[in-house]
């Protein structure tokens, strides 16, 4: 394979005029507890997509029980007044339906789609679900061991493992991004049933549900079942949202060194502080984001991989999440050409600092971002819920879809280049290697100050 | 209910299957173009299925395709390196590329407006690929990264040992990407002669799938490719490999959390008549929490965090692979003696209406779903064609897939998966100290 697609965050527009977008109707309303439903009927595949979200995700875990929203999540399909965990898988795959739950940082997704025709069932599962779980204990201990294993598991995959040290490192132990959405083997420990039901019973009521159907239905019938169903939910209490706030301490650079003896490359990413999903400079970010790292052309990918051979991928992301994330680059390499991949990679950051971009350049990016866009994100009505959901959860119209082209054109060099210097490789960098440390100890020591080592086999991703 | 679900399935299905309006041409070279219009969204999905891939390689100069497949973004006669990115990037294209050990696919996804440039560029690799020493001697390297990624990852370790062992002769015993040594010594000579060996127009299936319009395709396709001479397709590939006639197990030491383990048994190729069969077997043992696998190894048992298993398309009788993931601290010998009462039970005792009714339902769902965009579609007309000999067979898949009786699954299952026909790969954690 040519490209792992690994890194497809939101980056991805021409010469040509392109065509401009629209996102098809919907209508919207606001149940009476306080639930929004959001339907959009449209032609084609005769499939269904359903998503609930809950407001909160990953920001609402308790500090000390990260994987919390994410284990809540988990444990709807595992037993309601009416079925057991096997009844509802059952009747989940004798209908071929998909079905799945999982927490970000800022939202809990509940997924399902389905065929046109099956829609009564998948919906009275869905519903009782997302409604009604019972939480059985046994199930509850299941799952909790079941995701302790994955956490411990997934540190023999050097990649995911580097991202989630990054997150931690990054971020630190008090703001909400600094704990991983899926939590670790030690969060996992002190989670109990009771802080599950504890859990579901603060955030999914009404006031913190958006409920999003897009796909081949009749939308009356879609709304009477829908209405009905989660008409029932408790109005409850809204999520009070956290406050923006800066990642851990920033007093110079900081990097973290993560010791995996047997690794023949090593994964690192470099990063600093960046934007929040609603900044003004979202549109230029993520234009420049994508000359940057965010393409295969990029100006990474190319003195990484294209012109020295030093790795198989480089790339980098501009996070749009509730609160302000990061931009942050990541490659790998051999063990033996890390400070050369990490220089070079901090080279490309300098120049792009230093010399900003041209017009040339910001017009690919903008061919790009806008030819790429329909297929990447309104092509299916699953693609087409995620982006009503969005809306939704961050307060937004549909002009965040139907405007995109237009301020995505209206971007100009000089804005282009505002945002260069404002958020690219601005501020402290915060580093983070997962590698052999006995053979890149040494020479990563001259990018940061402190440097901080852990071996990898050290339970859990918390950094001390 | 059950059985109602099922019909409506299958209707479905069969009005996607016939609604997919289909054009074909033939170039005058041999290239096959498959067309399908869909206006949904202004982009197009354009796919290149050349039937070469590592099957076609030989010792020493394993990985070959895969490399070559790198080597043609790297600059041909019109187009210079790195050209052909660039050009698609800035006009709001993109495109990826995958080898297997049959086939080597390019992959292209465009606005509309870009068709005529598209075309233009992909001849000019096809026919004029030029093969720059520095160029080589860079994607040696990012080739060679792209494989120690894999090394680094327990499943990708774990497979290709495992690959190794189930085929003692036949080259799909040897890895896409190639043996480390080979990789170093890939020459200009190996890139040439994969080219004159094989990469034939009359070896390829072009599909267009998207916002075109079938007569603008054909002319442009005449225009463009057909001037491409023709020359040989690959010699057939003759190695059979020889039946299995014991159990064989590999073992891999590796610094690990978590010890992992695959199990692998030679079936038929792709279009044999048995193939939907294995497809409903591979679902009722593996697919979704009500299967069996699931239920036992990770629900009932708790040995295991996942368990997932299946066979990829192939040419030549290739093979069904298991993947289970045990707990830490969980003796493999334990998960893989759950698997393989599992895998008894469905041999001895068959699978029930209900789990075969469910199978169906399922494997249908998510056919359906390829064909919600532009790029599963061609990717599935592209693989029909290649694989089953004909793209007008994925029309007919719910048809196939009714056939199937709970009795031809059990006769799959006794057939296939017994313990002469079996290999184990297990993954041996070591402690990270001891590595050092």
């Amino acid at each position: 394979m040519r490209i792992v697609p690994f890194l497809l965050a939101a980056a991805t527009l021409a010469a040509q005029p392109a065509p401009q977008v629209r996102l098809p109707q919907y209508t919207h309303e606001v149940l009476a507890n306080g639930a929004v439903l959001d339907l959009m009927p449209r032609k084609g595949v005769p499939l269904v997509s359903v998503l609930v979200l809950v407001k909160g995700g990953a920001e609402s875990d308790p500090a000390e029980l990260a994987g919390l929203s994410s284990l809540t999540a988990e444990l709807l399909r595992r037993g309601t007044p009416t079925r057991t965990a096997d009844r509802f898988s059952e009747e989940l795959d004798f209908i071929g339906a998909s079905f799945s739950a999982r927490a970000d940082t800022q939202s809990t997704t509940i997924a399902t789609e389905f065929m046109s025709k099956d829609a009564e069932r998948a919906l009275d599962l869905l519903s009782d679900a997302v409604l009604h779980p019972t939480f059985p204990e046994e199930e509850a201990k299941k799952a909790l061991s079941q995701r302790i294993e994955a956490s411990k598991s997934s540190k023999d995959s050097p990649q995911p493992a580097a991202s989630s040290y990054f997150q931690v490192f990054f971020f630190g132990p008090r703001h909400p991004y600094g704990r991983l959405a899926s939590g670790d083997e030690l969060s996992l420990k002190r989670i109990d049933r009771a802080a599950i039901a504890a859990q579901h019973a603060r955030m999914y009521a009404g006031r913190n549900l958006i409920i999003v159907a897009a796909g081949d239905f009749d939308p009356a019938e879609m709304r009477a079942k829908l209405a009905k169903a989660f008409a029932t939910a408790p109005a409850g209490n809204a999520y009070q949202w956290q406050k923006d706030q800066p990642p851990a301490d920033s007093s110079g650079p900081r990097l973290l060194l993560v010791d995996k003896p047997d690794a023949v490359q090593t994964y690192f990413w470099i990063g600093n502080a960046g934007i929040r999903r609603t900044d003004p400079d979202r549109i230029p970010v993520w234009i420049v984001n994508t000359l940057f790292g965010g393409r295969f052309t990029s100006l990474l990918n190319q003195a990484l991989r294209v012109d020295s051979g030093l790795t198989y991928g480089a790339s980098s992301r501009a996070e749009t999440n509730r609160l302000t994330g990061r931009i942050a680059l990541f490659s790998y390499t051999r063990t033996d050409s890390t400070i050369q991949a990490l220089d070079l990679a901090l080279e490309v950051l300098k120049r792009l600092r230093e010399k900003g971009i041209s017009s040339e350049q910001l017009a690919s990016a903008k061919a790009y971002l806008k030819g790429t866009f329909p297929s990447d994100r309104l092509e299916t009505s699953d693609q087409l819920a995620g982006a009503l959901g969005e809306i939704e959860l961050y307060g937004l119209t549909r002009a965040d879809i139907d405007d995109l082209f237009a301020r995505i054109d209206a971007v100009s060099l000089e804005q282009a280049n505002e945002v260069v210097r404002k958020h690219f490789g601005a501020g402290d960098l915060v580093f983070t290697l997962v590698g052999n440390a006995a053979k890149i100890r040494d020479g990563v020591k001259k990018y940061a100050p402190q440097v901080t080592e852990i071996p990898i086999a050290t339970p859990g991703y918390q950094v001390k | 209910m059950r059985i109602a679900g099922l019909i409506l399935l299958l209707y479905a299905a069969l009005v996607a299957g016939q609604q997919l309006d289909v054009k074909t041409h033939t170039l005058d070279n041999g290239m096959k173009l498959l067309i399908h219009e869909d206006h949904n969204i202004p982009n197009v999905a354009l796919y290149f299925f050349f039937k070469i891939g590592s099957r076609n390689e030989r010792p020493g100069a394993t990985g070959l395709s895969h490399f070559f497949e790198h080597m043609m973004f790297n600059g041909a006669k019109k187009y210079g390196p790195k050209q052909f990115d660039i050009v698609m990037e800035k006009n709001g294209g993109r495109n990826n590329a995958y080898t297997t050990r049959d086939d080597t696919v390019y992959t292209d996804w465009f606005p509309s407006a870009m068709l005529e440039q598209m075309l233009d560029m992909e001849a000019d690799r096809i026919r004029d690929l030029s093969f720059d020493p520095k160029m080589i001697k860079s994607e040696r390297e990012v080739v060679y990264s792209e494989r120690r990624n894999s090394e680094d990852s327990n499943f990708g370790a774990l497979d290709e040992l495992l690959n190794a062992a189930v085929f003692m002769a036949h080259p799909y015993h040897w890895p896409v990407i190639g043996w480390p040594s080979d990789i170093e010594s890939w020459t200009m000579d190996d890139l040439q002669s994969h080219f004159r060996m094989g990469y034939a127009p009359n070896n390829c299936v072009m599909v267009a799938v998207g916002d075109v319009k079938a007569e603008e395709v054909i002319a442009l396709a005449k225009k463009y490719l057909e001037p491409i001479p023709r020359h040989d397709p690959p010699p057939p590939v003759r190695t059979v490999e020889p039946e299995q006639k014991g159990e064989r197990r590999v073992a891999l030491n590796k610094a690990s959390q978590l010890p992992l383990q695959m199990i692998g048994y030679h079936v038929p190729r792709t279009d044999s008549p048995e193939h939907y069969a294995l497809e409903v077997l591979s679902n009722v043992l593996a697919q979704g929490r009500s299967s069996r696998l699931y239920r036992r190894l990770v629900d009932r048992d708790q040995l295991a965090i996942s368990v997932g298993g299946g066979s990829d398309l192939s040419l030549d009788p290739g093979q069904f692979t298991f993947t289970i993931q045990p707990r830490s601290g969980v003796d493999p010998a334990k998960s893989e003696q759950a698997f393989l009462e599992e895998i008894e039970r469905v041999r001895s005792a068959g699978i029930s209406p209900e789990e075969l009714q469910k199978a169906k339902n399922q494997w249908l769902a998510d056919f359906y779903r390829e064909l919600k965009r532009i790029s599963g579609k061609a990717n599935l007309l592209g693989d029909y064609e290649m694989f089953f000999g004909d793209y007008r067979k994925m029309f007919t898949v719910d048809k196939e897939l009714e056939k199937v009786t709970a009795e031809d699954v059990q006769n799959v299952a006794k057939r296939y998966f017994g313990p002469n026909n079996k290999t184990v790969a297990t993954l041996i954690p070591e402690k990270p100290e001891a590595a050092k």
